[in-house]
């Protein structure tokens, strides 16, 4: 059966490629682009070790989603998440915290918690468990990845006020009110 | 005896893992991402069946699908033993697990190879099976070995002192009996071997593994190969937990399979191929006896465990001579006797899980331990500080003595920290709080005949330095910790430290990340190492000082004089000079470690935890509210890592406890997902206090022991022990799954 | 674990979509948020010749408020859509708690409204892998008449685990059905066979193309219970809905999920407290009634006697919380 021609971004950079329907997003991600950052664990959507996120941002179990899907989308994966050459907060913080052990999960994790970040700088408890329940993690038992996780949101909310304080400044600058 | 703790630069600080930036990016690369040129892709055709003759094998059809390179059948496999009793593939013609290897096939992508699998026609006489182990046992049962009468793989019969004149002095005596259930070590990563035999004579291997060296001696023996000819490459190993501590079934494949195709192959496990190609636990039967005087001394314990050990031996033994002397590991005894026994199934060839078969037997020894306070009129609290053990100790075969032991210490603050005397006997119906000790060896000699662990620091001008260990890094951190031994004798930081590793072309000696040996015997000899690379240093160091070479102190990147500290030269000045005087020549240190003592351990750690916890009586369901942990480890070289071991831990334990059992049926596992095969997650951990115990052990490096896996010996009795107190009522079998709790609940009213 | 090999439809229409599933008939299943039927595809429980992805179909994405006062639903909302969805919590709290109890965030994020009413059964001996599944001879959803679970049944007895199912019921809810020929409607109440094979309504080539929720009347709960939360399937689901006051109620009706092949109304159970209010003697007595009529219970995934002490138990909980309610 043919191949079908897809485009598909991945972190920011758009790629023209030939799959087959019943070739996943995890396939595609890793064996026709190369990149092995996000991992391959149970291939059945229960593991959550191949978390990317889609373009809402969302997790996406990329073991069940066909490529063919994600035709003219977009997608971030773990190799898109630092900011230039310095490490996104989420990234600082897992370093920080503890949150790193084997790293065989830290991928997923980390796009887990993005996904839910990037909309809410502000979790409570019962939103962090709610966004990393489908994600294992065997080695912190995922307590230090939760401490890193509210410390990144700290971090990020932080960012967010100066970024509303610069806004409202330049506001002010540019309106003459004084 | 309070040891002095000196005042440490870099130990005892919070050091982020050095390799986490790799980590956290994705860019670390681990056997899965492996990508050769050429590399072709295996897949297992398995015994469907769990006791089997194979009538005929015929592998016609998938040869001829196209892609398809090489096929092993059992004629391929008969030179190759993975265990004392167990060949690669069946030569014998019988199968006698359920997943037993029994067709191997390489092809150039996963598909084909799934299909040409799928391809192969295998008859099979099914055989009648034994899938427990008391079956097994009795009289009568088939006979799985001809050398295993009974269907005993191994005894271990071990009496200290003389048990049964100890028992007639006994007040009060108690027997029980408890279960612990099959399970599987469940890590992030999937099994994995990839193989290249497609030079001749020269076969590397990349694999996830807590142990290169074991996996690089079996493998060549199994080739007849020299050892240096089989370069094993362990990149990053996503969790360990014991079951990566040998050479399976998949890891002699793929090398197999390769050899014949003349080209790479990597075989992977495949969905619920996971929950067959590990070593993980079987069920276990403890029958356990213990006496004591009324004042509350405990002075004998009896046990006798039966164990599952599933269809083939391999080292399975060591879980023996583990929990044997495991009894006098706590309490000063005045006589044991321990027997065990491993019975042959068909089963999977187990071995045992996160715990070591030891934290497992602390589920049994240490609720039958809380029923014998209870009895004694005392709490577990007041037990395990009437009874515990203390520093000096030594074990009735005189192999191990305790140099250092905070036991007591963990007990007294944790019950302290937990509320423990407001709390024990005054909580509302259904919440209960629990305890349990443990202790755990820092590696131990005689299981290996080669115990050395090795190390090599290079250092360079700029004054950054180059480590090269054989010790795995699984998640534990082992390499920082490492890094962070060697910054300390140095006087530099463990960032200026690149640790190399994970080449069995380059890494020195190390048996490897298991029987708790890392912190202990590899950190020894990377002091050693960097000892022997600062002598090299000294001397120039010295004379720019003008001072004695004892009187040097190297810190904060700094070499002084003790007499004169304000007179400081930089560290990569101390390096330069003397790699660019004109005698200079390298400085290059080496260093060992190989405990002096023929059997037993040089150091124990030691931890209490206290577990709270809620019990739904209607539903079964067991909420952990809290757990207060604390762990003698001796020194914490980086204590944010104690207390993520700690955590692990507390999860695992926790888990294996509430959660985890491979349901079987006819020799099949029924939950082979990460979906059925229950672990908690994000919702269920609870809150978890820390308390660090530092008894600075005389031997140690800086005074560390382990904390790799004397946690999770404390964990499972606790809660097991705090549920029994939310109830009223004891339950013998793990896990504790929801059902099990409700029978309880019925069967107490 | 890999796909088998399929041919792939993208309508970007219903109508072209209801051609293509008539056109190839059995040949074809339905592709929306694909996070169970990928997952029986790998197991080679399914291997359709054809997947038809309506994804393309804004329609069915749509959420509309009724002009009776009521709510339809496109099946192919995500479950997150529904979970984020204000209106949806204000107007059925109940079916939003249900939608948002499915399966994992990740799981939410892909699934949808359509596949979660359309879940297959499941059962211990089928949601395997194909080799796994040789061990054993095959049984009623592999096509010989055979059942693992209970020894000499006559069907299948694999469980429904639609955690929305209940509460679609319980609300009165109707589903519409479309295909080539046209449209129809199936109360939700009807919707279900008891038999883990034949387990919908739903015919060959036939779309579930949306739930029409009626005006919102009276209070509503829905309980799961499961190992482990957001994520596992249920142990035991339950859905009860009321009008009138706790002493005269106007209509009562409780359905219980997750514990057969199909959801399993409480006729018996609805009856006490129409006739005797919703009170302590009554809600034990529902309670136990509730797990009286369960008949044959499998152990599967959890063993039967448990099983039955939780109904009680979720029921008791359940029925208490909606008292509450009218308090």
């Amino acid at each position: 059966m043919a191949k079908q021609l897809i485009t598909l971004t991945v972190n920011g950079d758009e790629h023209e490629l030939a799959v087959a329907p019943y070739q996943t997003l995890l396939e595609v991600l890793r064996d026709e682009l190369g990149l092995i950052g996000t991992k391959r664990g149970c291939t059945a959507g229960s593991c959550g070790v191949c978390t990317v996120n889609g373009e809402k941002g969302e997790a996406v179990l990329s073991c069940c989603a066909l490529a063919v899907e994600w035709h003219g989308r977009s997608v971030t994966t773990v190799e898109g998440v630092q900011e230039g050459t310095e490490l996104h907060p989420l990234q600082k913080m897992f370093l920080e915290h503890g949150a790193v052990q084997c790293g065989f999960c830290t991928p997923g994790l980390i796009m887990s918690a993005k996904a839910l970040l990037d909309v809410n700088t502000s979790p409570t408890e019962q939103d962090i468990n709610e966004a990393m329940a489908g994600a294992i993690c065997r080695c912190t038992g995922h307590i230090k990845v939760k401490v890193a996780i509210r410390e990144a949101a700290k971090l990020l909310r932080a960012r967010e006020l100066q970024t509303n304080e610069a806004a409202a400044g330049a506001a002010g600058v540019n309106n003459g009110a004084r | 005896m309070a040891r002095a703790k000196e005042d440490l630069s870099v130990v005892g600080k919070n050091w982020a893992r050095l390799d986490g930036a790799d980590k956290v990016t994705g860019r670390s690369i681990f056997a899965d991402d492996v990508r050769l040129p050429g590399m072709l892709y295996g897949k297992v055709v398995r015994s469907p069946h769990a006791h089997a003759r194979i009538l005929n094998i015929d592998i016609s059809k998938a040869a001829a699908v196209p892609g398809v390179k090489a096929i092993l059948t059992p004629e391929d496999g008969k030179d190759v033993w993975i265990g004392m009793n167990q060949p690669l593939l069946p030569p014998d013609g019988v199968v006698k697990y359920v997943g037993h290897e029994v067709v191997a096939i390489a092809a150039t992508s996963e598909r084909i190879a799934a299909k040409a699998a799928k391809l192969v026609e295998v008859e099979y006489e099914i055989l009648p099976s034994l899938t427990d182990p008391r079956e097994a046992i009795k009289e009568g049962a088939i006979q799985l070995h001809e050398k295993a009468k009974g269907n005993i793989g191994w005894e271990l019969n071990l009496d200290q002192g003389d048990p049964d004149k100890v028992f007639a002095e006994c007040d009060v005596i108690r027997e029980d009996e408890f279960i612990t259930n099959a399970s599987h070590n469940c890590y992030a990563e999937y099994h994995v071997c990839v193989s290249d035999f497609s030079q001749a004579g020269k076969l590397v291997v990349w694999t996830p593994t807590q142990t290169a060296i074991l996996f690089q001696k079996s493998i060549a023996a199994a080739f007849q190969m020299d050892e240096s000819d089989v370069r094993l490459l362990t990149l990053n190993t996503g969790g360990g937990f014991t079951g990566r501590t040998s050479a399976r079934p998949h890891h002699y494949l793929s090398a197999l399979l390769s050899r014949k195709a003349g080209r790479p192959v990597r075989l992977r496990a495949a969905g619920d191929e996971e929950f067959i190609m590990c070593r993980a636990g079987g069920k276990v039967i403890y029958k356990l006896r213990s006496g004591a005087s009324k004042d509350g001394k405990l002075k004998v314990i009896e046990a006798d465990l039966l164990f599952d050990n599933g269809a083939y031996s391999e080292s399975q033994m060591i879980v023996t001579t583990l929990t044997s002397k495991y009894l006098h590991a706590l309490y000063p005894l005045e006589a044991s006797r321990y027997r065990g026994r491993l019975a042959h199934t068909n089963h999977l060839p187990y071995y045992f899980h996160h715990g070591g078969g030891l934290a497992q037997m602390q589920f049994a020894l240490g609720q039958h331990m809380d029923e014998l306070a209870h009895e004694l009129g005392m709490d577990s609290v007041e037990f395990g500080l009437r009874n515990g053990v203390e520093e000096g100790y030594t074990t009735p075969d005189g192999t191990t003595t305790y140099h250092s032991c905070g036991l007591k210490e963990c007990i007294e603050k944790t019950a302290a920290l937990a509320g423990w005397k407001d709390k024990y006997g005054k909580l509302p119906k259904y919440k209960g709080i629990g305890i349990g000790i443990g202790a755990m060896a820092s590696g131990a000699k005689g299981l290996f005949k080669h115990d050395t662990s090795a190390a090599m620091i290079h250092v360079s001008t700029d004054g950054k330095a180059s480590l090269f260990i054989g010790l795995p890094d699984m998640g534990q951190s082992s390499h920082t910790t490492m890094a962070i031994i060697a910054a300390e004798v140095l006087g530099i930081s463990p960032t200026d430290i690149k640790v190399v590793s994970g080449d069995t072309d380059t890494d020195p000696f190390d048996v490897g990340a298991f029987t708790q040996r890392g912190t202990f015997n590899t950190g020894n000899a990377t002091k050693s190492a960097a000892l022997d690379a600062r002598a090299q240093l000294s001397g120039r160091a010295a004379s720019l000082l003008e001072c004695a070479e004892d009187d040097l102190v190297w810190r904060d990147h700094q070499v002084y004089s003790r007499q004169n500290p304000d007179n400081k030269i930089p560290f990569r000045k101390v390096v330069d000079q003397t790699l660019n005087s004109t005698e200079g020549r390298f400085v290059m240190g080496r260093g060992y470690y190989n405990s002096p003592l023929e059997k037993g351990s040089m150091a124990y750690s030691f931890g209490a935890q206290i577990a709270e916890v809620t019990v739904d009586p209607n539903t079964g369901v067991v909420t952990v509210d809290k757990m207060t942990a604390s762990h003698d480890v001796g020194r914490a070289i980086n204590p944010r890592v104690v207390e993520g071991q700690i955590d692990g831990q507390i999860f695992s334990g926790m888990s294996q406890v509430l959660y985890e059992e491979t349901i079987m049926e006819g020799g099949q596992v029924m939950n082979p997902s990460r979906l059925d095969y229950k672990m908690p997650r994000a919702y269920e951990m609870p809150e978890v206090e820390h308390i660090i115990v530092e008894t600075i052990d005389p031997h140690g490096p800086f005074g560390a022991k382990e904390v790799g896996e004397g946690p999770i010996v404390c964990t499972m009795q606790a809660i097991a022990n705090a549920v029994a107190n939310a109830l009223g009522t004891r339950i013998h079998e793990m896990p504790l799954s929801p059902w099990r709790v409700v029978k309880a609940v019925k069967t107490n009213k | 674990m890999q796909l088998p090999e399929f041919e792939y439809l993208r309508p970007k229409t219903l109508a072209e979509g209801l051609a293509a599933l008539a056109e190839h008939g059995p040949d074809a299943q339905i592709m929306s948020g694909g996070s169970d039927l990928l997952i029986n595809m790998k197991f080679r429980l399914d291997t359709p010749k054809f997947l038809v992805s309506f994804n393309d179909v804004a329609e069915l994405k749509a959420v509309e408020s009724l002009p009776d006062g009521g709510m339809s639903i496109g099946a192919g909302c995500t479950l997150t859509q529904l979970a984020d969805s204000e209106a949806l919590k204000e107007k059925y709290p109940a079916l939003h708690a249900a939608v948002f109890s499915v399966g994992s965030k990740h799981v939410r994020n892909a699934a949808t409204l359509g596949g979660n009413i359309c879940l297959d059964t499941r059962c211990w001996y089928t949601n395997q892998s194909e080799s796994w599944r040789e061990t054993r001879d095959g049984c009623f959803k592999t096509d010989t008449e055979l059942c693992h679970v209970i020894k000499g049944a006559d069907k299948c007895h694999a469980i429904n685990s639609s955690d929305s199912a209940p509460v679609l019921m319980v609300l009165g809810a109707v589903v519409v059905l479309a295909s080539a020929q046209g449209e129809r409607e199936v109360p939700m109440l009807e919707f279900y066979n008891n038999d883990g094979v034949d387990h919908t309504a739903l015919k060959s080539s036939e779309f579930l193309a949306r739930v029409v929720l009626p005006k919102p009347t009276g209070r509503s709960v829905y309980a799961k219970l499961a190992q482990r939360d957001g994520l596992d399937f249920a142990s035991g689901t339950f859905a009860a809905g009321i009008t009138g006051s706790n002493e005269q109620p106007e209509s009562v009706c409780l359905v219980m999920g997750s514990v057969g092949p199909e959801p399993k109304v409480l006729h018996e159970s609805a009856e006490i407290i129409m006739n005797q209010g919703l009170n302590d003697a009554t809600i034990e007595a529902a309670a136990l009634a509730a797990r009286g009529s369960l008949g044959e219970v499998t152990n599967l995934f959890t063993p039967s006697g448990y099983k039955r002490r939780l109904v009680k138990a979720l029921v008791k909980d359940a029925l208490n919380e909606l008292r509450e309610q009218g308090n």
